[in-house]
């Protein structure tokens, strides 16, 4: 069954074209990675398909009703992890789930409950009566997250959940998206953390100035650009003749310098890695080399020309 | 009615929210009579506080929209007309208290000073009305919530000059006489004058209507501020 469906949704501000005739589809059960550069759309495309913001054009489909059928009831049915973590900071962690699921309908003893089961899922039980004002920033990270399943959505919408976490909170957090999922939960995951899609998705879709402009599992993408791979050189001393070398060698498409690593990117069964190591060891102390087949992240960076982390917020 | 309820206990958890509720208010009662106002100087000068507290009401709500939290609320299955009648009403309820407790006080204090202290309780609960209306009207003209608070802080003593409160309305220049009729101050002003007068509700019709109306006019705008 299809949860989600964007049809050749358009949406500007002013003048500016923020999704660009963006179409997608989201199976139920999918855990799907939505992956951009910062000021790709992400947030506005999360935001659209909530229905929190209206549209210039195109269609969106939730649940297989048109968003605008009944929008509250499907707004009912989503759980939506906001960048920021938006909790009430004089309520106690038990008082924000309370009052979130209070505004999902539910009452009484299926409240607590679900208030119960919501503090368990996230490892906040023993911290469940105090103020999120004295909680770390990734226990912060996880009311956040709480707040969004109280209700116990059918599909979870998360923008970046694990943004400034330690390692600690962030795997928690990863082990709870996994878990939700094997309960039936759709997830549509929002990140700058190439490892954490990964790690999580079962399907990833890439995003750039308002476009989608790839979209498959990891296997498929990294299988778009398996023609290339990526040599990883470290050398005592990093000189322009060594690198004019390097370019100058057959089936090599380019060559970036990062301290004393240099990386090369070169067709797959062009035998550059022993001609790379004898240029290397003509010019100098070679320290380490090896060879990489692409990753998700050579596939962002083919894709788009840009690293998927170069700091700000979108 | 949850969003009612938590409304109440946040702002009534906050022990500073609790000493403006309760510190001030009582402070009022207990003022000596005025020179040229009819009433005791504390029920001159209520209508200041309650503007004081209503702003503080606002900055709540500032706060809430800052943080993100109305966003979240925003994707609940809740009208946005829901989050805010119930913001509202809870903090109404807590102003038209204040107004209650405050004539309740001052009619044992003051005695027969204090003329028609029903009349007094209505003008002061729709001048609460239009105080929070204002209120949120006011702060959701602000991205900075700093740069908001110094600002109403300056305008609610100089609306209250302008309205009348501090001195007549007749002691100004023509100018200022016709400018004060805009601001609900001015009309809390006739409120009260009209109450220390005898007046009825029939009498009270103008400036109660007027202060409904300007509530009504701010809460539109105040509602209007966009989530994201």
């Amino acid at each position: 069954m299809v949860i989600a469906r964007m049809s050749d949704v358009v949406k500007r501000y002013g003048t500016h074209l923020v999704l660009d005739n963006v179409s997608m589809e989201m199976g139920e059960g999918e855990i799907v990675g939505l992956l951009g550069p910062n000021g790709a759309g992400k947030t506005t495309l999360l935001y659209a398909l909530t229905g929190l913001i209206g549209v210039d054009s195109g269609e969106i489909e939730l649940f297989g009703r048109p968003l605008e059928d009944n929008p509250l009831e499907t707004k009912g049915r989503i759980g939506f992890v906001t960048q920021e973590v938006s909790v009430f900071h004089d309520l106690t962690a038990r008082e924000n789930l309370e009052f979130f699921g209070g505004i999902y309908g539910l009452r009484g003893a299926s409240l607590k409950q679900r208030v119960q089961q919501a503090l368990e899922t996230v490892g906040l039980t023993e911290y469940a009566n105090r103020l999120p004002s004295r909680f770390s920033g990734g226990m912060s990270r996880r009311l956040n997250i709480a707040c969004a399943l109280v209700h116990e959505p059918e599909l979870i919408i998360m923008d970046e959940p694990t943004v400034g976490v330690d390692p600690q909170s962030r795997r928690h957090i990863l082990e709870t998206v996994r878990e939700l999922n094997r309960q039936g939960t759709t997830v549509l995951y929002t990140t700058h953390y190439m490892e954490e899609v990964q790690a999580i998705a079962s399907r990833v879709i890439i995003l750039d100035q308002g476009h989608i402009i790839a979209e498959g599992t990891i296997s498929d993408l990294v299988e778009q650009i398996r023609h290339e791979e990526r040599i990883r050189l470290e050398v005592t001393d990093v000189t322009e003749p060594l690198l004019q070398n390097l370019r100058s060698l057959e089936g090599v498409k380019g060559v970036t310098v990062e301290g004393r690593v240099v990386h090369i990117t070169t067709q797959v069964g062009s035998g550059n890695l022993d001609r790379v190591l004898a240029a290397a060891s003509k010019a100098g102390g070679v320290l380490w080399i090896n060879a990489e087949r692409p990753t998700l992240e050579d596939v962002f960076l083919t894709l788009t020309g840009k690293q998927l982390r170069d700091g700000g917020e979108e | 009615m949850t969003i009612f309820r938590f409304v109440l206990k946040r702002f009534l958890r906050n022990p500073a929210n609790i000493l403006l509720v309760t510190l001030l208010p009582i402070a009022v009662v207990f003022m000596p009579p005025s020179g040229w106002f009819p009433l005791p100087m504390g029920f001159q000068y209520f209508g200041m506080v309650l503007m004081f507290i209503a702003a503080r009401m606002g900055t709540i709500v500032m706060e809430d929209r800052i943080k993100g939290t109305l966003l979240r609320i925003g994707l609940a299955p809740v009208k946005h007309s829901q989050y805010l009648w119930q913001t509202l009403a809870a903090f109404a309820l807590i102003l038209v208290g204040v107004s209650g407790i405050v004539v309740a006080l001052g009619t044992a204090v003051h005695g027969n000073r204090l003329v028609a202290p029903g009349t007094l309780f209505l003008v002061f609960s729709c001048f609460s009305i239009a105080s929070l209306g204002f209120s949120l009207a006011w702060f959701s003209l602000f991205r900075n919530r700093e740069g908001a608070v110094a600002t109403i802080t300056g305008v609610i003593p100089l609306m209250m000059m302008l309205g009348g409160i501090m001195w007549p309305v007749q002691a100004m220049p023509s100018l200022f006489q016709r400018l004060a009729m805009l601001v609900p101050t001015y009309w809390l002003t006739k409120g009260l004058l009209s109450a220390a007068d005898g007046a009825r509700l029939l009498g009270l019709g103008l400036p109660l209507g007027l202060m409904l109306l300007y509530s009504a006019a701010f809460v539109l705008l105040g509602s209007m501020r966009r989530l994201i």
